[in-house]
């Protein structure tokens, strides 16, 4: 189970309304590398890890990950407050507008709502990982080009705050991975035995 | 920055520390180092949100309090203040 904290794990205090700019950073709430998609990968894939590192880690990081997914919903939140629909129509944000109001909704850059199929649970240690590791860089360049769209420094302070952590989620999984790889046996010296054949421990 | 914000960073900052320990140490279970590093830092976390949550309520509500206007009482973490159920 899970606890609330009623606080973000990093400051999010935005001045100045910009639909436009939370039209891009909406989509790592709703988009195929967002927070969304990130924390439903790790939580859904622990339940098959065979060891006790791998279970904390993907715990731990599926955990933080929510706590991500309220620091971009709290950006576009306060990117979209007190506008006119004027303003919104300029920022190109009327789309969004029309269906959601200012509501806070999982779509990505292009507006297509969260769809599950951006991130794979296979069941398979290595499979798993390695996705894992891919999602944490391709997290890290979605906010490298968030950073190169946003001049407010309210914004880029939280932004790069979250792109720190995709840096450091990468190194925790690439230890997860020397770790697995470390208890396979010589027989599976190239990495490819399904995980689901293995003998069970007795 | 008022002194509630003040307190909520320094509580924040020491959180996030061993926050980042605490997912060091799931891949580096055997690290004294950094589960000692750990030890002090959630102390340092216990004595600020006690005093913070004497002064301005509860930062989770596993805490005990006996307001249950202090936990529904905004400002909610996402909120800059221009809401309108704002006092």
């Amino acid at each position: 189970m899970w606890t609330y904290e009623k606080r973000l794990q990093y400051p999010v205090k935005i001045k100045t309304p910009n639909a436009a700019l939370a039209k891009l950073i909406a989509t790592q709430y709703g988009g195929p590398n967002g927070e969304l998609g990130a924390s439903l990968r790790y939580l859904s894939q622990r339940y098959t890890m065979p060891y006790p590192e791998l279970k904390a880690i993907l715990t731990d990081i599926g955990t933080e990950e929510l706590a991500h997914l309220e620091m971009v919903s709290a950006i576009v939140y306060q990117l979209t407050r007190n506008l006119t629909p004027e303003q919104i129509k300029a920022a190109g944000y009327d789309a969004y507008f029309v269906d959601h109001t200012t509501g806070i909704y999982p779509v990505d850059a292009s507006g297509t709502p969260f769809n599950a199929q951006g991130f794979a649970v296979a069941g398979d240690t290595l499979a798993d990982l390695h996705e894992d590791l891919a999602a944490e860089q391709k997290a890290r360049t979605t906010y490298d080009n968030i950073l190169r769209y946003a001049d407010d420094p309210d914004v880029r302070d939280a932004i790069k705050f979250l792109r720190q952590r995709e840096v450091v989620h990468y190194q925790r999984f690439g230890e997860g991975l020397r770790i697995a790889t470390d208890k396979m046996d010589e027989k599976n010296f190239y990495a490819f035995n399904p995980q689901f054949d293995r003998k069970t421990r007795k | 920055m008022t002194e509630q914000s003040r307190l909520l960073k320094k509580i924040s900052a020491y959180k996030f520390s061993a926050w980042e320990l605490h997912i060091f140490l799931d891949t580096h279970p055997d690290n004294c180092e950094a589960a000692k590093k750990l030890e002090r830092t959630r102390k340092m976390v216990a004595e600020l949100t006690a005093q913070y949550e004497a002064k301005y309520g509860p930062i989770a509500e596993t805490n005990e309090q006996t307001s249950r206007w202090a936990w529904i009482t905004g400002p909610w973490p996402w909120e800059n203040g221009t809401e309108e159920d704002d006092d």
